[in-house]
């Protein structure tokens, strides 16, 4: 009974064969549209997040923002009112004073907008912030005069090897700014508006004005 | 019965593969958007906010000073100063500047911008501010 087993043995190598073949093209068929099906899906359910999230996003933003910036809009009235004010009675003396109080706090709102445009802080923004009141490494300077400290800080931190000099300034230069940005909106003593404000109380009392207009800047938060 | 009802699964299972591996893409893909939404969304939103929340603090801060500074001199012009003033104060602290889904923002937005130039043209204070530096995109 051999010629049974060769034609047994032969014809089912075949059929597994020609089988094989054709299950091999199904499976890949199947594969290959149920792929496009799942692409298809990850298209649709991406464009439907998306669609969705935005709004929800976009109030949300808009409530940061408009807090954040509140504040610095304030001092900003304040400090106009007072220029004006000044500019009419004769208090030229002043004028310098409350125009570089005036670009401290434009500069900062400058900053925080900056914050706020940035992509990546968005999603992590209590965990950024943390990380670098934990750092605490940061000098906020209002007005420039602490810059200066901080140059100088970096010329004798970069002292010792020169050609590396100018890139590790730059990284600290940058690692500096970051955090007085993200620090100018949550410590309240140390940011710039914190520092306006001493200097905006301190112009109200020189020029004798009201203790209303006192109260209302005391109780400016920032 | 036992193997008809097999057969009949298998057979759903198969129409119904299509379908699940897009509800799986789909889902995958939802998740995907969201992220990227909410981010896009948001960095619009705060910094609508920050225009906004901006020029609000900027009127209340100049109305409420001013007020103060008028206090001392309660002659009829000045007192004409102070009840503009208080009304431009009162507009502003009704106005729910903070909140996106406020349908009259922008309504109400336009009427405290009115009644701020006229409290300036009646202080004789001009009421173009320019802020910050030229490149500021809070100019209003």
């Amino acid at each position: 009974m051999s010629w049974v087993q060769a034609a047994v043995s032969r014809s089912s190598e075949d059929i597994f064969d020609e089988d094989a073949d054709e299950m091999y093209l199904l499976q890949k068929e199947w594969n290959s549209t149920m792929k496009k099906r799942l692409k298809e899906g990850y298209r649709d359910g991406i464009e439907a997040g998306k669609e969705f999230a935005l709004q929800e996003g976009f109030n949300q933003g808009y409530r940061q923002g408009a807090e954040l910036m509140v504040t610095c809009g304030q001092f900003r009235g304040i400090l106009n009112a007072l220029l004006s004010w000044c500019h009419f009675n004769g208090h030229d003396s002043a004028l310098s004073k409350i125009n570089n109080l005036l670009d401290a706090v434009g500069k900062h709102e400058e900053d925080v907008l900056k914050y706020l445009n940035s992509t990546e802080q968005q999603p992590h923004l209590g965990h950024i912030l943390d990380s670098i009141q934990d750092m605490d490494l940061n000098h906020t300077a209002p007005a420039g005069t602490e810059y200066n400290e901080v140059e100088a800080g970096r010329h004798v931190d970069g002292g010792s090897s020169g050609e590396n000099t100018c890139r590790s300034n730059g990284e600290v230069g940058s690692l500096q700014s970051e955090c007085s940005k993200a620090k100018l909106c949550t410590d309240p003593e140390r940011s710039t508006l914190a520092w306006v404000k001493k200097q905006t109380v301190w112009l109200i009392e020189e020029l004798g004005l009201s203790l209303d207009i006192l109260h209302h800047v005391q109780h400016l938060e920032h | 019965m036992a193997a008809a009802t097999v057969r009949r699964d298998m057979f759903e299972e198969i129409v119904m593969a299509e379908e699940r591996f897009h509800g799986e893409g789909y889902q995958e893909g939802y998740a995907e958007g969201s992220h990227v939404g909410v981010v896009e969304g948001r960095r619009y939103g705060s910094l609508l906010g920050a225009k906004i929340g901006s020029e609000i603090g900027f009127y209340l801060g100049f109305a409420l000073t001013w007020q103060c500074l008028l206090q001392k001199c309660t002659d009829e012009k000045n007192n004409k100063k102070i009840r503009a003033l208080d009304s431009l104060i009162r507009m502003i602290r009704k106005f729910p500047y903070e909140d996106p889904t406020y349908d009259k923002l922008q309504e109400d937005l336009e009427k405290i911008r009115g009644k701020f130039k006229q409290v300036c043209s009646m202080l004789n204070v001009q009421s173009d501010f320019r802020i910050g530096t030229e490149s500021s995109s809070l100019t209003f």
